[in-house]
């Protein structure tokens, strides 16, 4: 039986969402785990969902990346489980190592909540394995740091491997500027590690797991959680 | 430099590395200056400030527990900024 | 007490004698600024006590009237609803950033003060001309940010709002923010100390100097020497917020504590004296024992500071270690400052010495003022207008209309706002008349929050009635009946008696519409002395009316889009001659007067009712209700929305005009336009019919251009893109610049 667990830090927004979908929509076994708690390695998953945790200050997710919650879910990253971080959980994955890169403020210097497309790019990932390769989701952005960049050397790295995920792009598939809601670095909207069983995207799949609540009546978001699912199941 | 066992004050200057885009400060250039004409500035970057109080030995020790702290902690993001420590006299 | 010390307070003459009488000797300097910030009208209303009587306040789904922290509605299955609203215009005028974003941290405290979770916030904004005023641009771009930075943090979506300019506005910003909360009912715990022995816990931020004297500065008028006072300004602090969010409902489970108070205007002096009043029962508290940022902070500067983001729990003795673990968790810092008593009192001590003693119910209350009132002298030379000629162009006219900066699209404002945090939001900003959330329970709310200060300038009474008849139609325009309201009363100084008159016929305007259709009034704020002292202006009577209402059947749900595709316009309701405060008059002729539209109270409840019916049996497509900017924006709208032209017979209307621009433009009450089918039309004009309600069939949406036709000629002619390019980019291109 899989047993998920949403991580909660001070200031976390988005873990009762998140816990709504995986367990109201999914039926699968999870829950809100105190970033304190010792006994996060006993669950199969980790999210990191988003939110402002510790208000943002000083970086986003910077303060967060230093919990010792942050060095067990490194050890569950590396004996293969899967992590994933939505959006302020990207910023902390990002923080702590677990994910190359950085993530800044947005070009607009302005938070920016707006439905957006996003294209995958690589279905081997622990949360993509039930999508098809350069399908088109739809989900809602809401951030102010969100503009992923990287040096060159580690561009390079990401293409190699395969790691950028989500590309953002417009409803014909086409990654350009005004498809870009933040000046991400090559529309970037969601990386993965090299092993591809952690995961990082800024737009909220949560938000996006029910027809009722999308203006283009989808639930394309659905999607992300449901692979690691099958994934862990099959 | 001071000998003296005290408090320093340690700023902490964090800015971006020139490679970054920095929307902010083009704003600020664009649509403040150029827009007042004030023509001479040709380049705003923006950047962040800390403020440490610090007990320590001498001022070079100062400095080098607020250099150690802001490499551990990540204080800034070394991929991209920089990182310049002074002392309050010096800077 | 010598008169330079009194000088710095703002208690007139008759309210220190009146002190002194029923304290039978002299107040000292502490106990004096305890009744300058208790009786300042923010915190006291006194000037309008008397007034508000009028609102009905009870109702079948009312469990908690006015009065206390927030009104609570049932929602069914054991839970509540709770709303309230909050002002924060002073502030907001010197420091936009920080006085919006705190203001959004008042009205959060009020709703989590009573038990329940925030679930959605909206907010009213007013300001001056942007596009010619930087200052006013200025305003703007802080308040959105501080607004978005604030509720953001925190993880509250801000679901819906307004934006309005006018240069009445350009020294006095308005920034209205209205929470609406979420909770079990057996959970709710409000502002009382009912039992003698309980203890008494600041919990939140520390005390420092933030806000001395704000409830009294906002209560004064602003002057040029003001500008610098920021003392008055209050630091937000929104992760601290969260904290205390979280805490307090974690706390309050536990069932163990007896009352929660938010600190706000006025400070522990108003929230201590007002639990305690409510709660029939005496205070008494150490100062020492209040956590304080500054070490060397005065008993009066502790007792009258607006330092944010604190909170007073009322706990049971015994049970204060279990509350305690949950603060910790939270890394709140919190300390007991006193106790629950039997004597009527409010008792500071500091150490062993007593500081202040006040009777407590005394304090709690101030002694009301009478006002005399005057009707304006500027009303009746309004009367004499002269009305503008038409332009020949009134497809020009309606692009310049769409463009303007009440009519056009806020998407600017709402996407700094993150709208779809919670996971609930089912109709988003911009997509129709009101906001529509899922609630936990599996029923839907409906929210919106409405005002007209250019048809209240001219006539409050109708002004004011009018922008509750705007709410409910917007309410019911998604599918809900409205089922209760919260007002918030903004203007300037109450000693003026043209201002006076103007709010009191605002507020009977109100009144009468909420009991003619059977609406009551569960809380409400009144926010005086609007008004710049150098320009010597008031602002224009800016009331705000926010409704809310149920609706149980998610396929009930409708917006601006038309889902089944159905392509038949109905307009519903009468157009008259009522251009006086409209859009088109102030926006296109630049001239203030005319007759305001007038709300009918009789045809607004068979209104109510009929569409209801035809809500209730799924008849309609696509909905919006008609006001500013006329039938001609409203159709712009539904048609933006759904990507298709129209095809009107404009003389199809209901209408009692003699001329195109008064039918296109005029913003008379009680009409909506509909889309419907084929199949549904019998049935939809059947029911109008029966209720008296006049359903019209004047065209449909079709191809790409909006074609108006009078006597088969063309009177208006417009194409879909330069519809949409007017109404979408209006506020983003002036705010870039």
């Amino acid at each position: 039986m899989i047993r998920i667990a949403i991580i909660r830090f001070p200031g976390t927004n988005c873990d009762r969402d998140t816990l709504h979908v995986i367990k109201n929509i999914l039926k699968i076994n999870t829950e809100l785990v105190w970033h304190t708690d010792n006994n996060i390695d006993k669950y199969d998953v980790a999210i990191l969902p988003g939110g402002f945790s510790y208000g943002d200050n000083l970086r986003a997710g910077i303060i967060a990346a230093h919990s010792p919650a942050l060095k067990i879910i490194k050890d569950m990253a590396n004996k293969g489980k899967p992590i994933l971080g939505i959006c302020n959980g990207f910023q902390i994955l990002v923080e702590s190592g677990l994910l190359p890169g950085s993530l800044l403020y947005n070009s607009s210097l302005k938070f920016v909540c707006k439905w957006i497309n996003v294209k995958v790019n690589n279905c081997k990932t622990s949360f993509t394995s039930d999508c098809k390769k350069s399908s088109i989701l739809r989900m809602p952005i809401a951030h102010a740091e969100g503009r992923y960049f990287i040096d060159n050397k580690g561009l390079k790295e990401l293409k190699r491997n395969n790691q950028i995920v989500f590309t953002y792009v417009n409803e014909q598939g086409i990654k350009n500027e005004r498809s870009n809601p933040n000046g991400s670095l090559e529309n970037i909207a969601g990386i993965s590690n090299i092993e591809g069983n952690v995961v990082g995207l800024m737009p909220h799949p949560e938000r996006s797991s029910e027809k009722i609540l999308s203006p283009y009546n989808n639930d394309d978001g659905i999607k992300i959680i449901q692979s690691v699912v099958n994934n862990l199941k099959g | 430099m001071s000998t003296q066992r005290g408090t320093y004050k340690v700023i902490v200057k964090i800015e971006n590395k020139p490679l970054i885009k920095d929307p902010e400060g083009e704003v600020i250039l664009r649509d403040l200056l150029m827009k007042n004409n004030y023509n001479q500035v040709s380049n705003i970057r923006t950047a962040k400030l800390l403020e440490f109080e610090v007990k320590a030995n001498n001022s070079e020790n100062a400095k080098k527990i607020i250099k150690e702290i802001c490499d551990e902690l990540r204080i800034y993001n070394p991929l991209v900024s920089n990182c310049i420590i002074e002392l309050e006299e010096e800077s | 007490m010598n008169n330079n010390i009194l000088s710095q307070f703002s208690l007139t003459g008759k309210e220190i004698k009146a002190i002194k009488n029923r304290l039978k000797r002299e107040p000292n300097e502490l106990e004096i600024a305890m009744f300058d910030a208790e009786w300042s009208e923010h915190c006291s209303y006194k000037s309008s006590k008397n007034i508000l009587k009028q609102f009905p306040t009870e109702g079948k789904n009312v469990l908690l009237g006015p009065g206390f922290d927030a009104g609570i509605i049932d929602a069914g299955n054991g839970n509540v609803i709770t709303i309230h609203v909050e002002s924060h215009n002073h502030p907001s005028a010197i420091d936009p950033y920080g006085g919006a974003a705190t203001g959004v941290g008042g009205i959060l405290r009020d709703i989590i003060s009573v038990g329940t979770r925030p679930i959605a916030l909206l907010n009213a904004l007013r300001f001056g001309e942007f596009e010619t005023s930087n200052r006013s641009k200025w305003l703007f771009k802080q308040v959105v940010k501080g607004i978005g930075d604030y509720g953001n943090c925190v993880g509250i979506p801000t679901v819906g709002g307004e934006v309005q300019f006018d240069s009445s506005f350009e020294r006095n910003c308005l920034v209205d923010v209205v929470c609406i909360g979420y909770g079990k009912e057996n959970e709710i715990v409000l502002g009382e100390a009912k039992n003698v022995s309980d203890l008494i816990i600041i919990v939140g931020g520390k005390t420092g100097r933030d806000g001395i004297q704000g409830a009294s500065f906002s209560s004064q008028n602003l002057g040029v020497e003001n500008e610098e006072d920021r003392a008055a300004v209050q630091i937000p602090e929104p992760f601290t917020k969260k904290q205390i969010l979280e805490a307090t409902l974690e706390s309050v489970k536990t069932g163990n504590i007896t009352g929660v108070k938010d600190l706000g205007g006025g400070g522990l002096t108003c929230g201590l004296s007002e639990i305690g009043d409510k709660g029939g029962t005496g205070i008494q508290i150490q100062i020492e024992k209040v956590p304080v940022r500054d070490s060397n902070m005065s008993s009066m500067e502790i007792m009258i500071s607006e330092s944010q983001e604190r909170m007073l729990f009322v706990v049971k003795q015994g049970y204060e270690n279990e509350i305690f673990k949950i603060f910790d968790k939270y890394d709140l810092i919190y300390s007991i400052i006193g106790k629950v008593i039997k004597d009527k009192q409010l008792v500071i001590k500091d150490e062993e010495k007593i500081i202040a003693k006040l009777p407590i119910s005394f304090l709690a209350n101030a002694p009301e003022i009478f006002h005399k009132s005057k009707k304006p002298e500027y009303i009746k030379l309004m009367e004499k207008f002269e009305k503008p000629d038409q332009p020949n162009n009134l497809g020009k006219v309606l692009l310049k209309l769409l463009s303007s900066p009440n009519i056009s699209s806020k998407k600017w404002v709402y996407e700094q706002y993150d709208h779809e945090v919670g996971a609930s939001t089912v109709i988003k900003p911009g997509k129709s008349g009101a906001a529509v959330l899922r609630l936990p329970n599996n029923r839907y709310l409906a929210l919106k929050a409405d005002g007209n200060s250019k048809h209240c300038y001219i006539d409050p009474y109708n002004g004011s009635a009018g922008i509750l008849a705007e709410s409910c139609r917007n309410i019911l325009s998604v599918g809900a009946k409205p089922i209760a309201m919260v007002d918030h009363l903004q203007f300037g100084n109450p000693n003026d008696p043209e201002v006076f008159w103007s709010f009191t016929e605002s507020v009977k305007g109100m009144a009468d519409y909420c009991k003619a259709i059977e609406l009551p009034c569960v809380g409400g704020k009144v926010s005086f002395y609007n008004e710049d002292e150098i320009e010597n202006k008031a602002i224009k009577p800016s009331p705000l009316s926010s409704v809310i209402g149920f609706i149980d059947d998610p396929l009930k749900i409708r917006s601006l889009l038309s889902q089944k595709k159905s392509n038949i316009i109905l307009s519903i309701g009468i157009t008259n001659e009522e251009l006086g405060g409209s859009e088109y008059y102030e926006q296109i002729h630049k001239v203030v007067g005319g007759k305001v539209p007038q709300v009918d109270f009789k045809y607004e409840k068979r209104l109510h009712d009929a569409y209801l019916r035809v809500s209730e049996e799924e008849l309609i497509d696509s909905s919006i209700d008609c006001s500013q900017g006329g039938i001609a924006t409203a159709l712009s709208e539904i048609c933006i929305e759904n990507n298709l032209g129209a095809k009107i017979n404009i003389d199809s209307i209901n209408h009692n005009c003699k001329r195109h621009d008064e039918m296109l433009f005029s913003e008379s009450h009680g009409r909506f336009l509909l889309t419907s089918s084929k199949n549904n039309l019998d049935r939809v004009m059947k029911i109008f019919n029966k209720y008296s309600i006049p359903c019209n069939q004047i065209g449909e949406l079709d191809s790409n251009e909006i074609i108006i036709n009078s006597n088969k000629r063309n009177i208006l002619n417009v194409r879909l893109d330069e519809v949409k390019d007017s109404y979408e980019n209006k506020i983003s291109k002036v705010m870039r610049d």
